[in-house]
Formats: C-alpha cells, structure tokens, sequence
C-alpha cells in the first residue's frame, strides 16, 4: 500500500527548521509584541498592566502549590505593575513572549526523523513481537509498517504538499494519534509535519523523546492567559507562512465518546486563515494552504476503558484533563503494540481531498472551487471592496467556522470501519432491540442473562450492516481486509480483538452464544458507526 | 464618482426591489438594479418607473441593467430580491460573476422549493462568496414605495454583512435598519410569518373575532418555535417574530380606529343588531339593572359606552349597599351582577 512516489521539497522544510527556529521566534514575537502595544493605545482591559496583570494572576493560581519559590516572580511582577513605566512595561512584555515562545516552540532533528521512519519500525517490530520475529525471519521486522495503513486521496495530498503548504487535519481519538498519523503520512508518502501537542503527552518519556525531535510544539493547556493563547497562534501562524507543513486537531482533544467528530473546537485551524490572508497582503497569493482532513481508523483504542469512563461520567463534556491514563503507562503502551498491532492493518490513516482555508474544494490542480464548481480566486475572500486586503476577526473566525462544517461533513465519508465496530454495532443493535431502548444508561444495568446474543443473530446484523454501508458510500466503508470475508469470520474475528486486550474482555463467545461483558466498551466501539441511522428509522 | 463600496446592487426589478431602489435612490446612494427583461431596463432607463411598481419614483442615482457582469462589478453588496422559486436559477446565473468578496443578502420571505432549504443556505451553495445575509421584517412596497416609516432587520453570522447592510441601507426616516446575529432565526421567522399571516387573513376574512385569531398567533409562535433549534437557530428570533404579529395585530386595532373601518364596523354592528331585535332578553335585577338601564340609554346605541355605564352603575349599587350596612361582598355582588346581565 505504501507510495513510491517521492517527497521532494516537503522533507527540506522541516530539516531547515533547526536554522529558522530563531527567526520564527523573533518574527513571532515582534509580531506579538507590536499587537499588544498597539491594542494597549485604545486603553482599557487591552492596557499593558492589564494584560501582564492577567499572566500573573493566573500564573500564581496554577503554581500556588508549589514550593521552592515557583510563584516568586510572579508575585514580584504583580508587585511592581502600578509602579512600572511604559518603557517598562512593554520591556516585560517582551520578556513574556520570548519565554513562552520558547517553551512552545519545538525542534527537528533529521537523526531522529531517520531513525523514527527507517530503523524505528524494524526495531520496533522485532521489539513488540520477540520470538516469533525470530522464527518468522526478517519479514516481521517490517511487522509495524503493514499494522499501520494509508489510503485515499494520498496523490491529490502530495501534489498540494509540493505545491504549497499543507495542513493535516484527522479526527482525535488517542494519544497514539500523533505517532499513528506521523506513520499514516510516511506510508501515504506525504511529508513530516510540525504540530502542537498537549505538554500531557511529554509525560511519557519514550513518546516524548520522538515527539520533542520531530517537530511537535508544546501546548499547555494550563495556561489560559491570553497573551499564551496570542504567542500560539502567531507561532503557529508564522510556520505556515513559511512554508511549514501543520497538522492540527480540529477536534481539540480526544473524542471521548469515539464518535465520529461532529462538533469542532477548531482551535489553531484558525491561523491557516491568518496566514494565508497575510501572505496575500505581502503579494503571495499563490502560495496557497491546503487543508488535508484524515481520519484515523484504529481496531482497537488504547485508552478506550478511560475514554468511555470519562464521556459517561461527564455526559462527554471535557472538562478535566486525564494525566493518567494508560498512555502514561509504559507497561500498557508495550501492551497496546503487542496485542493491538499484531493485526495486519490495524490503524487505518484515510486522507480526503483536500480543501482550501474558506472550505472550498479544490481542483487536481489546487485550485479552489465554489460549491457549484466554479474555480475561484481564494484571495477574494480576504479582500474588501476595492480589492485591497481587510483585517476582521469575525469574519476569519466565521470562514474557520465554515471551514470546520465542511471537515465534519467530510469525516464520515473517510471512517473506515474495522470488525471490532461493526460488531459492536451489530450487538448493540440487537441488545436495544431486545431492550426497547439503546439509552446506555438504561443498558449498563442490564441483567447478565439479557445480554447474550446468538452468534447467529450477530452474523445476521453484520450483514445487514455490511449491506448498508455499501450503498452508502457517504456513511463510510470497511476496512479494505474486510471486504473478501465472510460476516462469521469477522465476527470471529471482531470476538478475538474484543475479548483480549482490554483488562475485561468485552464479548465472550460461549457455544452459540455472544456473551456481552463489557457494555460501556462495547457501546464505546459501536459509537464508531453513530452516524449511520437506525435501520427502519426516518 | 461613488465607490464601488458604497453601491447598492439589486437583484430582481420586482415589487420589493424596486421599492428598495426608490427609497434608497431618493436618499441619495448609488444603486444599480438588474432585470432580465430589456423592456423593465429600459423603462427605468427612459421612463424613470418600473412597470412592476409605477407609483415609485426612481431618481437618478439609480440604474438599471441587463448586464449582471456590470452589476458584480460595480457593486459589491448586493440585495437579491426574487421570488422562492426562481432563487437557485438566480444564483447560479450570478455565481458566474461574484467572487469570495461580495456581499449578497435577499430578501426573500420564503423558503426554496422544492427542498424547503432556507434561502442563505442555497446560497451558499450557488454562490462563490459565503459572506450572506437576510433582510426580514414588515417593509411593504407600497409603504417604500411613498417613503411611510419602514424597519426591517438585517441578519448574518458575519458581522461584516451586518455592518454594511446597516451602513448602506440605512436611510431614516423612511427605513430604519436593525441587526441580528441569528441568520436562520430570522430567515425561518420570516418565512413561518408569511404563511402565518396568510392564516390570519383567512382568520379575518371569516369574521372570526379577535378570539380565535389571538388563539392562532398564540399557537403560531408556539408551532414556528419548535423547529428553530433543530435548524440552527438561536430561538429569539422566531419568539420575536411571534411579538412582530402581536403587533401587527396591535398595527390592525390602529387601523381599526380609521373612518373606513369604523364605518365597516357600524356596518357590521348594525346587522347584529338587526339580526337579534326581537329575541327575548334575559331580565335584569335590582338596582344595578336599572342603573344600567338608564346608563345604556344615556350611552345612546354604542356598545362600549353602555358597558362602562353599566360597571359602574353595578359599582354604584354595590357601594351604596355598603353604606346602608348591608352583608357584601364585593366579588359575589360583582359577579351576580355579571350573571344578570
């Protein structure tokens, strides 16, 4: 499945990235700098001591249980604000910018990149499947590459890449997203890409090493001053106009639910907008941004116990972070490769057409299309009556929102869906038959003799599940392994996923009979198929 | 010579637009209108009049055209004002001519058929900008058309839209511009209004009283509000739109108080009347009736008066009654006094 197709000039921009890191801070920072100065001249809550006011305020509640002096600086800058100068003021602002700056900002080493995307697989391979890679012979040490696939529309992606700046934008549903979508973007052929990470996913020092070496920008989302939220967005914002490949999360955190993403949060997607209006106020408008939405298809989550705990608990409102979760566990990590990856396609990474910043199609050519077909210029939409380019946060936010719409609409086309969700669905269809209900609240204090299920009936529902998702194409496909095989064997094989890696199987096969253990994993994994209606309902 | 920026561009030489172009031309803005037919272009051109609304004065800051490349290019806010069904057909025809920049709002109080979409989201689909927006709201043609005091309400989810559409069609006294942020609450208000209002008009045209219209506007908004969320909208607007016909009700006691419809009304009152003389009355009781007596014939035959007379007449005996000592009570005394008459 892997592309031969070569990445030319992709795979310079981010080795030249070590050499540019300091003038995109420094470009990032003036930018910042000059803002907040020239919002504090309209006085206000924009003024200067507000702003650094606001930085210690929340600094010190964030660091009020430490010791050792942490909150120290913070209590000294609070201290001196009313008796600080202009001068001053903007001295300190500065100061700011630059250190958070520099904890955002990332690294790339091509050593690293090499090892991660050449020998790192291998080693990996023969680390996860010890004996048998021995005995199977130097086949399986390519064993992760063929866990990992590409597919879609790898071709129309790459051209975008080597015709201007890409930003990959895949659904979010585990921490092994980031590693999974690096593989997913070397197999599609596509190039490296810079992104921000949550400061949680540093935890893990394994992860983190490859993650601080590869690009990633640090992301702490404890931070909710506004001046951090500012250096973000400019750094983010200056990367792309210079050519750097992004890829955000427009989901912003982990679905807890596994649905297929339909609410965005958007967050960073919003500086492609920015940057694209700014390259066309300094005369580039031919340097376009392509947004490049993906969907990451795993067999089996790694955190799912943890997820689906979480969405029920707060109904899927995300208000907590989770530090620890299994990805936080080296151990369950080792686990995840073992049992998970084992499977040949286990990760399926789906890449669509691409889409311009407004949310327009494009042709094979990268240029964008209305809805009705018609190329447009994309530059138009930053410019205001007499062609001249207009600053309005509304707008762009309006146009992200826009844009948003479109990726949600577009994600459902790319699920691909693996045994483990159309037998999930096939159960849970059958149980909320049986029940009269498919309220899970309802459903998790069901009675363990309620919840068998013949295998006959669970066949019987995969092909009928099976029989719908071919006629609509707009609902997603199964996985492409799945397509030659009979509904038994994938629910065989769909019983032997479920029932090994998680710390309580989910289904247990007894005789003829489906035995659903784990009804909060498995309503976890049927939520997958979430978007495709009820049989017999409207 | 006019920016391009601060033209109006009308699309459709209807009733609406034309009205729309008259007012705004009297106020002093560019507006450029454009007609698919040569003979309504060329009779604004000539004649200064549209034949769809001839008693609207359309002076020189307006012209009209067939080209709608010219009108793209020297407007870039355009009102599109076009009946529901020919809303996709237009759309297209411009999307050949407009780019991401312009600014398209409609006026259409409908929905598209056969889909039932809401206009701005056909639109969208037909259009090349994203940028549109409604105009909504109880601007009559004929009422623009003589320059009477008109509003209407702007609505987007781009600011921008807003801002101009303010800007630009904002010409006190004769249209006073509002603006929302709900561009599918506004659009579905506007929408549910027309059908609405064409319940109300069989209501009216059926001589059934203010009770059951009140009934039906109380149920309309119960029933326009329900589909609101599901559509995208924020809710207020539809919940607006139901006070907006409590106030077209309220526009319509107004009216009732001209000669013309007063007359109608002693018309009508006289054929009641007609119709009941000679019917048995039920007898009145005590003082209070024969207070209400004399209280009627000193209120002549106007019914209103009579039943004021008679409250107070009934309030008259009551109070006397208590003065005399008497076991009142005040609210039993009132209501067989009701139950009497």
């Amino acid at each position: 499945m892997a592309i031969e197709r070569p990445v030319r000039e992709a795979e310079n921009r981010l080795e030249r990235f070590n050499a540019d890191r300091e003038r995109l801070l420094g470009e990032m920072e003036r930018r910042v700098v000059a803002r907040k100065i020239a919002e504090a001249k309209g006085g206000g809550d924009a003024s200067l001591e507000y702003v650094l006011n606001d930085v210690a305020y929340c600094e010190l509640k964030r660091l009020e249980h430490k010791k050792n002096g942490a909150t120290d600086r913070w209590r000294d800058l609070s201290r001196r604000l009313l008796t600080m100068s202009e001068e001053e003021k903007q001295g300190e602002l500065r100061s700011l910018v630059r250190h958070y700056g520099k904890d955002v900002v990332g690294n790339f080493d091509p050593r690293v990149y090499k090892f991660a995307t050449g020998v790192g697989p291998s080693l990996m391979g023969l680390l996860f499947s010890p004996m048998s890679s021995l005995r199977d012979g130097m086949a399986a040490l390519k064993s992760l590459e063929s866990r990992i696939a590409a597919d879609g529309e790898c071709e129309i992606a790459r051209a975008c890449a080597e015709r201007g700046t890409i930003v990959v934008c895949p659904t979010h549903s585990s921490n092994m997203d980031s590693p999974a979508i690096g593989f997913g973007l070397m197999r599609a052929g596509l190039p490296p890409t810079t992104y921000g990470a949550g400061k949680n996913l540093f935890t893990n020092p394994f992860i983190s090493f490859f993650m601080r070496n590869l690009g990633a920008y640090r992301v702490d989302r404890r931070l909710k001053f506004e001046l951090y939220k500012d250096v973000l967005k400019e750094y983010s914002t200056v990367l792309l106009e210079h050519g750097y490949h992004s890829l955000f999360f427009p989901g912003g955190t982990r679905c807890r639910s596994n649905v297929v993403e339909k609410h965005l949060k958007l967050g960073l997607l919003g500086t492609t907008v920015t940057a694209y209006k700014n390259l066309v106020r300094e005369g580039m408008p031919q340097k376009r941004l392509y947004i490049v939405p993906a969907t990451i298809n795993y067999r089996l989550v790694l955190e799912a116990e943890t997820l689906i705990d979480d969405y029920l608990a707060e109904t899927g409102k995300s208000r907590y972070i989770i530090t620890d979760d299994e990805f936080s566990r080296i151990g369950r990590i080792l686990e995840f490769f073992r049992k998970i990856l084992v499977h040949e396609g286990s990760v399926v990474v789906r890449f669509g057409r691409p889409l311009d910043p407004f949310g327009n199609d494009i042709t094979d050519d990268g240029e964008s299309i209305d809805r009705a077909g018609r190329v447009v210029d994309p530059a138009t939409f930053v410019r205001g009556a007499d062609g001249e380019v207009t600053d309005d946060d509304q707008r762009d936010a309006e146009y992200t929102r826009a844009l948003g719409r479109r990726l949600a609409q577009v994600y459902p086309k790319l699920t691909v869906f693996h045994a483990t969700h159309l037998v999930s669905r096939a159960l849970y269809d059958e149980l909320a038959r049986r029940t009269g209900t498919r309220d899970i609240y309802h459903l998790l204090r069901l009675a363990p003799a309620a919840s068998s299920i013949p295998v006959a009936d669970a066949i019987e529902g995969v092909v009928k599940l099976r029989a719908r998702l071919a006629g609509t194409p707009a609902w997603g496909a199964e996985h492409p392994l799945l397509q030659p095989q009979a509904a038994s064997a994938i629910v065989d094989d769909a019983v032997r996923g479920l029932g090994t890696y998680h710390t309580r199987p989910v289904v247990v096969r007894q005789s003829d009979q489906l035995r659903v253990e784990d009804i909060k994993l498995l309503y976890y994994y049927q939520n997958r198929t979430a978007h495709i209606p009820v049989e017999g309902s409207a | 010579v006019t920016k391009r920026g601060d033209t109006i561009g009308i699309v459709g030489a209807g009733s609406f637009g034309t009205a729309l172009g008259s007012v705004l031309a009297r106020a002093g803005r560019r507006v450029v209108m454009w007609s698919r037919d040569p003979a309504v272009v060329d009779a604004i051109t000539t004649k200064r009049s549209c034949p769809r609304l001839p008693e609207a004065p359309l002076p020189a800051p307006l012209e009209a055209t067939a080209d709608p490349r010219k009108l793209a290019a020297e407007a870039r806010f355009l009102v599109l004002a076009v009946s529901s069904k020919d809303v996709r057909d237009r759309a297209r025809e411009l999307g050949n001519f407009v780019d991401g920049s312009h600014i398209v709002v409609h006026a259409v109080g409908a929905l598209a058929l056969p889909t039932n979409d809401r206009v701005s989201e056909v639109l969208q689909q037909g259009l090349p900008t994203l940028k549109v927006g409604v105009l909504a709201g109880p601007a009559l043609p004929a009422d623009l058309a003589q320059g009477v005091f008109s509003s209407i309400v702007v609505a987007s989810t781009f600011e921008e839209v807003v801002r101009e559409a303010r800007r630009l069609l904002n010409v006190p006294p004769a249209l006073r511009v509002y603006g929302s942020k709900d561009l599918a609450g506004v659009e579905l208000a506007s929408a549910l209004a027309g059908a609405y209002t064409v319940a109300l008009g069989l209501c009216d045209g059926l001589a059934m009283g203010p009770g059951p219209r009140a009934v039906l506007i109380t149920r309309a908004v119960a029933e326009a509000s329900r589909p609101g969320p599901g559509r995208g909208c924020r809710g207020a607007h539809v919940r607006r739109a139901g006070r907006a016909r409590q106030l077209a009700g309220a526009r319509e006691r107004a009216l009732d108080r001209l000669p013309a419809r007063q007359a109608i009304r002693r018309r009508r009152g006289h054929r009641r009347r007609r119709a009941n003389r000679g019917r048995a009355r039920r007898p009145r009781r005590g003082r209070a009736r024969e207070a209400a007596a004399r209280a009627h014939a000193r209120a002549g035959r106007g019914c209103r008066g009579a039943r004021r007379a008679r409250r107070s007449a009934r309030g008259r005996a009551a109070r006397r009654r208590q003065r005399r000592g008497c076991r009142v009570n005040g609210r039993r005394a009132s209501g067989a006094g009701r139950r009497a008459s």
